[in-house]
């Protein structure tokens, strides 16, 4: 960094006013009577943003702490650090070249796609059975392994998506048959302490799973073949692509946003799968009752819908959706039984950031979290430091929403 | 019997038995059967465990060899495994429990330098002689420690090969290293920079942790960099990740000259995970197949029937050999005591796969005298390190040619750059 000075004064006085922000504004709206719930976060990203000279009218004025103050705030607070950023190093690549930031944006984007859906399960989960499924990662690896058997070991040579669709099977089965054998005692009273019961037994099934499977296959690093290549494309012509070029493992936007073509199939997968979901959540009646237990599950149950029967669909479907983004990323990542482990941990980041029980939150935070981490990993100046801080983004995010909105972007206030 | 000489020979009787089973410290008689020794290797993640199922195995083929031609002293060879799971702290506690647990009277195997750097100091600690096999950080040996010996080679050694091969290729001003962040990454990743810098080169280093597995920002930035070749000190599967994402995102190593890491020798797996690695060079540590002696060609044989693969790794030789160096020093001393076996190991000489084995620098002639580094210090001199890249798709690693150095060189590089 050219000047460092300047940014880490930005920093500190960002972080001061932030703090000032947050602490202040909801004694003050307390005073007022007012809902204090977004206001720790409203005034700390005020403060962030504008210093004294937001957080003063804010305090006068007192304006409900509407999700459009909030965005317009959290706007402000990121073009602040931005300037300030291409102020202190303006020979940084995120600052001086418009395709490194693009291409960091697409590949934040995608990224955050697929951890948005893996989230989803975990959120889905939460939001059913109030229990945090400590064997996320582990559906999602072996989402991974059974397409990698699959394809290249049980039926070479056999469609992709009957793969895909083994994997989402094998991992909806295990999820059922777990919430079935080791859930229900939670229940019906059987456990005293249904809560801890619940995260013991899940990380008794991440052990299990994990070693289960390096038993069986091995622990050597394996990886299925792309499932859908690229075609050879050039446009507008041969001579001059500069709109799209293809080769079958990569894509160029524009001469400027390079994607891998597993991430992008992945992505494409994701989508289609969210879109299925919300159709199922929201225009069936098997969906609909899921959404019913998730809002109130007495009120579900005098309606008609069986609550016990819901919470074994939601973990079974949360797990399946986990073993869908292995099943889609085993072609971009090399797969070992503990392959499950990071996505887990950042899958409780997000679920936390977007709220805990909220699918678009939890969509959302995918998408923040993907893009931190691409954006860390490329404008930190180090090199050498750039990606060994890439646990540490997920870490800041998740204090920062523990600290300023505990229930998360849209998470319910229980 | 009297009496009187009936309890003289009781006591007497009683004195040698409590000097049998109590007068002995650990492993102090000359052969106390089996002689238990403890083999170390990652075997799960995060620690490469491509390198360290293919230690474990070369480790029991030597074991085996050795008990079928009567073991040591007389005595079987109980080995017991353990998994450091490349990790420090898992190390550490290995070593306590080898030691502490299963009494064994001494170690061999190891692949992360961050496992040896740490777990050498239990080794001094309870004075337990250990042979690492392919852990490479300088300090474990400059330490100096009377316990640590080392056959793998040296992280400035082996930097040194991949400077000096840099310095080959045309075109190159400007390279992007690729390292992790470990004890042997950093450490390795600083020599090959001095070295490139020394031969007017700019060098760049990306680092990651252990384990990493997704490389799309740090990829991007190289491209940014346009190097003009990428050396990878990635190991294990975050290499293969690395390598096969650079690759798709034209920036593997059929688009820039592209040393990839020590576990594309393994070529069915570096396959599976790298379809795009072809023109990837990789470093080879020890003779290549062609050059075998009679040891070696009888430990790949069996290697290959075992574990299926076309070639013998490197880190799987080194510790084959490690082991034998133990049984072949025991045997020296004529004794399991600690301190015998180590005096034993500083003047032993082992025929082994890797060639004649032997610790030249130690007690008994300092690295200093001889105007060397204290790393020398109970190091194998003779690693022979080289370079070879793959020059087809799928080949098997015993296929793909030499490159370098000219003494070993098989065929003529690809430079992709050209």
């Amino acid at each position: 960094m050219e000047h460092p000075l300047v940014f880490w004064a930005v920093v500190t006085w960002m972080i001061l006013w932030g703090m000032i922000g947050g602490i202040v504004t909801p004694r003050i709206f307390l005073r007022k009577d007012m809902d204090i719930s977004s206001a720790p976060l409203a005034g700390a990203l005020i403060g962030a943003a504008s210093g004294p000279f937001g957080l003063l009218p804010l305090w006068r004025l007192a304006p409900k702490s509407t999700t459009r103050w909030i965005a317009v705030a959290t706007a402000g607070s990121v073009l602040l650090l931005a300037t300030a950023f291409a102020i202190s190093d303006p020979d940084n690549l995120c600052v001086d070249s418009g395709s490194f930031v693009a291409s960091l944006i697409a590949n934040g984007l995608v990224m955050g796609t697929i951890y948005g859906l893996m989230a989803l399960g975990l959120t889905l989960i939460f939001s059913i059975l109030r229990v945090v499924n400590f064997a996320h990662g582990e559906f999602y690896m072996i989402g991974g392994m059974v397409v990698y058997f699959f394809t290249a070991v049980w039926f070479p040579g056999a469609p992709v998506v009957l793969a895909i669709l083994a994997a989402c099977l094998v991992t909806l089965a295990i999820g059922a048959a777990f919430e079935r054998l080791f859930l229900t005692p939670m229940y019906d009273g059987r456990v005293e302490r249904p809560i801890e019961y619940a995260i013991l037994v899940s990380f008794g099934l991440a052990f299990f799973l994990q070693y289960l499977v390096q038993a069986l296959a091995g622990a050597s690093p394996v990886k299925a073949q792309r499932f859908f290549p690229f075609p050879r494309l050039r446009l507008p012509t041969s001579e001059d692509p500069w709109v799209l070029k293809t080769s079958a493992a990569n894509l160029t936007l524009f001469d400027t946003i390079s994607i891998s073509n597993p991430r992008f199939v992945a992505a494409v997968i994701s989508i289609i799968t969210l879109i299925a979901l919300l159709w199922f959540l929201y225009r069936t009646w098997t969906g609909k009752a899921l959404r019913a237990v998730s809002q109130d599950r007495q009120a579900a149950a005098v309606a008609g819908i069986d609550p016990d029967r819901m919470n074994m669909l939601a973990f079974a479907l949360g797990g399946m959706l986990a073993g869908l983004s292995g099943a889609t990323l085993v072609q971009a990542f090399s797969w070992v039984p503990q392959v499950g482990m990071l996505p887990a941990l950042r899958s409780f980041v997000i679920v936390v950031l977007g709220g805990l029980g909220s699918l678009p939150g939890a969509f959302l935070g995918g998408l923040i979290v993907g893009l931190v981490e691409a954006a860390g990993t490329g404008c930190i100046p180090d090199p050498s430091r750039a990606a060994s801080y890439i646990p540490a983004y997920g870490m800041i995010i998740l204090t920062l929403t523990l600290l300023l909105k505990p229930t998360g972007f849209f998470g319910r206030k229980e | 019997m009297q009496p009187r000489l009936r309890k003289l020979a009781s006591v007497l009787l009683g004195i040698t038995a409590s000097a049998v089973i109590f007068g002995a410290p650990h492993g102090a008689l000359a052969a106390n059967c089996p002689i238990k020794l403890g083999g170390i290797a990652p075997l799960s993640a995060p620690g490469s465990v491509t390198g360290g199922e293919a230690q474990r195995e070369a480790i029991k083929i030597a074991v085996e060899e050795i008990n079928a031609k009567g073991g040591v002293l007389g005595c079987k060879i109980e080995l017991v495994i353990g998994d450091t799971e490349g990790l420090p702290e898992k190390g550490t506690a290995l070593f306590e429990k080898l030691i502490s647990q299963d009494n064994v009277v001494a170690i061999a195997g190891g692949y992360h330098s961050s496992v040896g750097m740490a777990a050498k100091e239990v080794a001094h600690d309870k004075g337990i002689p250990v042979i690492f096999a392919s852990t490479w950080n300088d300090q474990i040996t400059s330490s100096k420690l009377p316990e640590v010996f080392r056959v793998a080679p040296l992280s400035s050694e082996a930097s040194a090969i991949y400077w000096k091969f840099i310095a080959k290729i045309p075109n190159v001003k400007n390279v992007a290293i690729v390292t992790e962040n470990t004890d042997y990454g950093i450490p390795a990743a600083e020599e090959a920079k001095k070295g490139l810098e020394s031969i007017n080169m700019s060098a760049t280093t990306y680092a990651v942790d252990i384990g990493n597995q997704d490389f799309a920002s740090i990829v991007l930035r190289v491209k940014a960099q346009k190097p003009d070749a990428i050396l990878t000190l990635l190991t294990g599967e975050a290499s293969l990740n690395f390598e096969q994402q650079a690759a798709e995102n034209g920036m593997g190593p059929g688009d820039v000259p592209f040393i990839c890491d020590i576990i594309a020798a393994e070529s069915n797996s570096f396959w599976k995970n790298v379809p795009d690695g072809n023109y990837c060079f990789v470093g080879q540590f020890g003779l290549p197949e062609a050059l075998y002696n009679d040891a070696a060609k009888a430990f790949a044989k069996k290697y290959k029937e075992r574990t299926g693969k076309d070639s013998v790794e490197s880190y799987a030789v080194e510790a084959y050999d490690a082991i034998g160096v133990l049984a072949t020093a025991i045997e020296k001393a004529g004794s399991t005591d600690p301190k015998a076996i180590i005096a034993a190991l500083e003047s032993v000489e082992h025929n082994g796969a890797l060639g004649k084995v032997s610790f030249p620098y130690g007690t008994s002639k300092d690295p200093s005298a001889e105007g060397k580094d204290a790393k020398w210090w109970h190091q194998y001199l003779d690693p022979a390190l080289m370079i070879f890249q793959y020059q087809e798709v799928n080949q098997k690693a015993g296929d793909a040619p030499i490159v370098f150095p000219d003494s070993y060189k098989t065929g003529e590089a690809v430079f992709v750059n050209k």
